[in-house]
């Protein structure tokens, strides 16, 4: 039982930073969600603590055991592609089977462990066939049953669902839930692009941007307080509204939206926080996420650019003088695109940032007096 | 980490360097001697085998031919090989019976199949000179009049190696996207027109390639000039490669032959990049 | 106008498969001919036009008149096979060391590597031959099996080489790392992952080796004399001035039907496309 310490990780490819220097601690029995968008710097992180890249600079400890130079077949680490990647010369039993027959596994043994894992994956039906001739969601579970059975102290998964279509990816997302709850030895690290699936997956959250770890913390905690314009956008799903805001002292004006009284933006009673948090006035950004938007008929005018209707809500993207919002409806609604209509905040929460991206003050004028 | 990676090349790289590189820079070693019969071993003469070369016209005369030999056969064999591709390319009887039928000759011997093709030119009792008076006409004397006989190498040439050409050509267009042939079909192109403008230009690279291909092979033609003429009548039908082993394995002057072998290699080097450089220019620019 | 070009068409097929037919049927009714049916000019109708018989045949297996070819084919059948071999093994693991990782020396890079293995082809072999010739000698090789077999891998490597090297960069990486990550060394990962999923690969390499092996004259003529024949030299033999046309046409035939079985296997790859990828 060995924590896992990643110390100032540098990796460059072709005079491109991929990773920049992060430093992370990592804990077994702990769940932690690599969230980031795609070219974040997760796959490449995932792919340095496996050993499948060169680093150009730091250094990573299992325990007291340094991983530096360590080739990944001596590495203690069991991975999960994005793609389905299974050996397509040998039965779904045997796949399974594979790596603790490597490790030194008896025949018999490897093959009861592994039937075992693949009961659990819910594929006893399939234990004899080819990859080959599963689905897609079969082999991905075939991977994971894979990854799990060899019950390595570091479980990587990158991306693990991102390949299947939405059904699939909701079924195979609760059942992983499953499987990886109560190892208490194992650190695993998963890679995704989706907040929500961070939200349901994760006990920590790490945000990643730009080769950086730019947030770490629970996910409600991140959710809640996103460290900077870059977090809200990455933990916001769909995005979130940033606007440029002008502070003055009794009012601010906000790019397109207008001019709001400063209670109504920030709540009566927290007026005289704004001091406090070190809100004078001047130039700041908003951020407003795309629920906290409403239809109203007193609002700004806004012409529709494009809606997606996803389930049971309904995304559109509007255009309000030149300004690119997006709002989020939970019901089925058709605006017409090319239509005009009209949206005013709901004012629910309300970040601010300040003229370099830091959060500078979350407030949530609507719940009165807190 | 990764060590074991060298497990990998070096044994092949070694063998081919020891097999391969090793008496190359030999023969260039030999060819600055005077090694033949009556003196066997390394003595060192300087360039002279090679001042000696430069005023050997048969030598020249060989390259020569081997040059309109190997540039005839490849454009012949380019020509007949994609007319042939597109034959059995679209819908036709017993399409998969003529692709092998079509195959076969380049997976045969070629020095095997030129014994064969030289009693089919024997003047007097061949098959073709039966043919040819069976019609009424004259027999020629294929192999023992000097055009004649160097005609008769290259028909052998097409014949063995028209299949290659086919077999990449074929691949070539077995593997073209579907799409810009309805759009043709849609544009009303004729047959004529949708080559040109669609299955040519996409054959480009494969084009060059198998070009390439066999002009490299083809300048090493000398099986069927010994098997079926020996070179002759004279030196009609002789090739680089061909001279190259008169001098060094028959007459045994070791020495001279290296400094022709080292020539020749390097002038074909040298002509395949330009020829390579010609191609690319001549098709990416018909692309455009 | 449409059955005017599709007239065209088979003529065409049709006159083309004549001229690749010609020389096999000449050569499989004049295998059945004596002294007499093939002097007596050029016939192609047996019974009808000349009296067949099997003497050309039997002089293949020891007869009378003609040369026993049992042994110059097993020798064929050693040389090709073990060359092909060693080839393949070699060529393999080469070509997945390219594919796979890094070399560096000097200005030397992965591509200018695997470039120098295929460039071998562009050699001449009568530019090898000198230096073979003398080398053998040297070591005593000359004229013997072992001898041929070596030089016959220098023709076969770069063939082997190139259709792996190009193979195994369409195999994914994934699959290698998933491997490493399952505690396989890059040896084991080779033969136990990369290997059972390359038969297809491997079998086109086999094929080209094999033909390549098998048609080979040159070196087989210049480095052996009577102790170690091939098949071609053997058959080449027979092409003197008083030709057994009956014996050579017979033992043309049989030399080369392997080769013709084996048009059948590649025309599969074709038709599967398999060999676009293999070729380009």
């Amino acid at each position: 039982m060995s924590a896992l310490t990643l110390q100032n990780l540098n990796l460059n490819v072709d005079d491109e930073i991929w990773l920049d220097d992060i430093s992370l601690h990592l804990e077994p029995g702990g769940l932690y969600t690599l969230l980031g968008r795609t070219g974040a710097g997760k796959t490449s992180l995932i792919r340095t603590i496996a050993g499948l890249e060169d680093l150009d600079g730091g250094r990573i400890w299992h325990g007291d055991a340094c991983w530096n130079g360590l080739a990944p077949w001596r590495r203690p680490v069991a991975m999960v592609y994005q793609q389905f990647i299974n050996y397509p010369h040998l039965s779904v039993l045997d796949n399974v089977a594979f790596p603790l027959r490597r490790a030194g596994v008896g025949a018999d043994e490897a093959r009861d462990r592994a039937r075992a894992m693949i009961d659990k994956v819910g594929l006893s039906a399939m234990v004899a066939r080819r990859p080959g001739a599963l689905s897609g969601g079969q082999q991905q579970r075939v991977a994971i049953a894979r990854a799990l059975a060899k019950d390595a102290p570091v479980l990587l998964l990158d991306e693990p669902l991102v390949n299947l279509d939405y059904k699939l990816r909701e079924q195979l997302r609760e059942d992983l839930v499953e499987l990886l709850a109560g190892r208490q030895s194992t650190i695993v690290v998963y890679a995704s692009t989706e907040p929500s699936e961070a939200l349901q997956m994760s006990s920590r959250l790490l945000l990643m941007e730009e080769g950086k770890v730019v947030q770490e913390g629970r996910p409600r905690q991140v959710f809640d307080a996103p460290a900077s314009i870059g977090a809200a956008r990455v933990v916001n799903d769909p995005p979130i509204n940033i606007l440029s805001m002008t502070l003055d002292t009794d009012a601010a004006e906000v790019e397109s939206l207008g001019y709001f009284p400063l209670e109504s933006l920030f709540g009566a009673a927290r007026l005289a926080d704004i001091g406090e948090a070190g809100l004078s006035p001047g130039q700041y950004y908003i951020g407003l996420r795309a629920s906290d938007l409403q239809l109203a008929p007193e609002g700004r005018p806004a012409e529709v650019t494009l809606t997606e209707v996803s389930g049971s809500e309904t995304i559109t993207h509007l255009d309000m003088a030149g300004c690119h919002l997006v709002l989020h409806e939970r019901a089925v609604v058709n605006h017409r695109v090319g239509s005009q209509i009209h949206v005013r905040p709901r004012l629910s929460t309300v970040f601010v940032f300040d003229r370099n991206g830091a959060l500078a003050h979350v407030a949530h004028p609507s719940r009165g007096q807190d | 980490m990764y060590r074991q990676k060298h497990l990998f090349l070096l044994p092949g790289l070694l063998v081919l360097v020891a097999i391969i590189i090793f008496p190359l820079l030999f023969t260039i070693r030999v060819s600055f001697s005077s090694w033949d019969v009556f003196q066997p071993g390394l003595d060192w003469i300087g360039g002279e085998n090679y001042g000696r070369l430069l005023e050997d016209a048969r030598y020249w005369g060989a390259l020569g031919r081997l040059l309109v030999m190997a540039v005839g056969t490849v454009l012949i064999q380019y020509v007949l090989g994609f007319a042939l591709a597109l034959l059995v390319w679209g819908d036709l009887r017993a399409r998969r019976f003529f692709r092998v039928l079509f195959l076969v000759p380049m997976m045969t011997t070629p020095v095997v199949m030129s014994v064969i093709w030289r009693t089919v030119f024997h003047e007097s009792i061949g098959p073709l000179n039966g043919i040819l008076q069976a019609l009424g006409l004259h027999g020629l004397p294929w192999l023992s009049e000097p055009t004649l006989a160097f005609i008769s190498v290259m028909i052998v040439e097409i014949w063995q190696w028209t299949p290659f050409m086919f077999l990449l050509l074929l691949a070539g267009l077995v593997s073209l996207p579907r799409e810009p042939y309805l759009a043709a079909k849609i544009d009303g192109a004729g047959p004529i027109r949708t080559f040109f403008a669609v299955t040519f230009p996409a054959m480009a690279g494969i084009s060059i390639a198998a070009i390439l291909i066999r002009l490299i092979e083809a300048s090493k033609i000398m099986e069927s000039v010994y098997v079926m003429t020996s070179g002759g009548p004279g030196t009609a039908t002789e090739t680089s490669s061909y001279y190259i082993y008169i001098r060094g394995l028959r007459d045994f002057q070791l020495g001279y032959a290296s400094s022709l072998s080292v020539t020749y290699l390097v002038i074909m080097i040298i002509s395949l990049t330009i020829i390579a450089k010609v191609l690319v220019r001549f098709f990416v620019k018909d692309r455009t | 106008m449409k059955t005017l070009y599709l007239a065209i068409k088979y003529l065409a097929i049709l006159v083309w498969s004549c001229f690749v037919v010609f020389p096999f049927l000449w050569a499989l009714t004049t295998s059945f001919k004596t002294a007499n049916g093939v002097t007596g000019g050029a016939t192609w109708i047996p019974w009808l036009q000349y009296e067949p018989s099997l003497h050309g045949w039997k002089t293949l297996f020891g007869g009378a008149g003609g040369t026993d070819i049992t042994g110059p084919y097993m020798n064929s059948i050693i040389v090709t096979g073990s060359a092909s071999l060693i080839s393949i093994v070699l060529g393999t693991l080469a070509a997945y060391g390219l594919s796979r990782f890094t070399f560096k020396a000097g200005f030397v890079r992965n591509g200018d590597i695997t470039f120098f293995f295929i460039s071998q082809r562009i050699m001449p072999p009568i530019v090898l031959a000198i230096p073979f010739f003398l080398l053998l000698r040297q070591l005593g090789l000359l004229d013997t099996l072992a001898g041929l077999v070596l030089v016959y891998i220098a023709l076969l490597l770069p063939i082997a080489v190139w259709v792996m090297v190009d193979f195994f960069n369409n195999v994914p990486r994934q699959l290698d790392e998933m491997a490493w990550l399952d505690g396989c060394t890059p040896m084991t990962t080779f033969y136990r992952v990369i290997l059972p999923n390359s038969i297809p690969g491997l079998i086109v390499a086999g094929m080209f080796c094999l033909i390549f092996g098998w048609n080979d004259f040159f070196f087989a003529f210049t480095l052996t004399f009577t102790n170690t024949q091939l098949l071609p030299v053997a058959i080449v033999a027979l092409n003197s001035s008083v030709t057994p046309w009956w014996s050579l046409s017979a033992s043309a035939l049989i030399s080369v039907a392997p080769l013709i079985l084996l048009a059948f296997v590649v025309e599969r790859f074709l038709s599967r496309g398999g060999l676009a990828g293999a070729v380009r």
